[in-house]
């Protein structure tokens, strides 16, 4: 039996339990120790931002649903989550990491448009 | 699983346990794969947000390693005061959790004998145990003996029986 606090008990819920962290703690923990400037963090600290960033996980998926017109496709895009991302304001973080994906001919038409505005003078 | 890049940066959540956070939080939804891809890398964004807002509250205190009040504090001046609650809930169910297993082992250690002890009382359970297993097997090897015998003699008298009467047959036969 595995007496370490570090592994979470996988066999014990079958669900995101509010009681309980489920994402892998050691991972996060490499995860802030690649962070500039970052030395020793403590063990409950380290939880704490583990189920932090569970709940995040959580909110930042039915935020982007709930957004979308996905409620009817019963679908969740990229692009559902980028608009999230940029209209919420605790998410702004999120900025460098999610250029909005926006379709070839739609920039190609943007680069026609600029092209005949140039061609104006 | 080992990282096979040497690169920091590339460390991310294992995708299946996003995966499966996205399942539970919505169910029966179909998310694009880039979309799930999305969230892993958001997770890490997330992680270093939080840690390098702790890290900074930390170093403004006269503490070297980041504390619960420090990851408090960030989640706070981010944004994030509403995810206060439910992180602290956690972390008493994992300080309970993680009391209670002590409390179990000790309780084991403190039984007050000490583990010699305990090595031979083992070893004498398991000669016992062994002498039982030994007595019943031999009880059920006599058992079966005496079935066999039983059914020999059984065997052997009705065979006889059966001898003597075809034998007077033969003799009525030979008086005709």
């Amino acid at each position: 039996m595995k007496m370490s606090r570090n592994t979470p008990d996988k066999d014990d819920q079958t669900s995101t339990n509010k009681k309980t962290i489920s994402l892998p703690i050691s991972r996060v923990r490499l995860i802030m120790k690649s962070s500039p400037d970052v030395s020793s963090i403590n063990q409950d600290a380290l939880f704490l931002t583990t189920k932090a960033t569970e709940l995040f996980v959580q909110y930042l998926a039915l935020a982007s649903f709930n957004n979308s017109s996905g409620k009817e496709t019963n679908s969740l895009s990229y692009s559902n989550l980028a608009t999230t991302a940029e209209e919420t304001e605790t998410f702004q973080f999120l900025s460098d990491i999610l250029p909005k994906k926006i379709l070839a001919r739609d920039y190609l038409k943007s680069l026609e448009e600029m092209q005949e505005d140039d061609a104006d003078f | 699983m080992a990282s096979s890049s040497g690169n920091d940066d590339d460390l991310t959540i294992p995708r299946a346990a996003i995966n499966k956070m996205i399942k539970e939080t919505l169910p029966n939804v179909r998310v694009a794969n880039d979309a799930r891809e999305l969230v892993v890398n958001c997770c890490t964004e997330f992680i270093h947000l939080i840690s390098s807002e702790a890290n900074e509250i930390c170093n403004k205190s006269d503490k070297k390693t980041i504390s619960p009040e420090h990851v408090i504090n960030a989640l706070e001046s981010l944004g994030f005061a509403s995810y206060i609650t439910e992180v602290k809930d956690v972390l008493q169910e994992c300080k309970t959790v993680a009391l209670k297993r002590r409390k179990a082992s000790s309780r084991l250690e403190n039984l007050g004998i000490p583990e010699e002890e305990l090595l031979r009382q083992q070893q004498e359970l398991f000669a016992k145990a062994r002498q039982q297993q030994a007595e019943l097997a031999q009880q059920e090897w006599l058992q079966m003996q005496q079935a066999a015998q039983q059914a020999q003699m059984a065997a052997a008298s009705a065979s006889a029986a059966q001898q003597a009467g075809s034998s007077q047959d033969e003799d009525e036969e030979e008086d005709m």
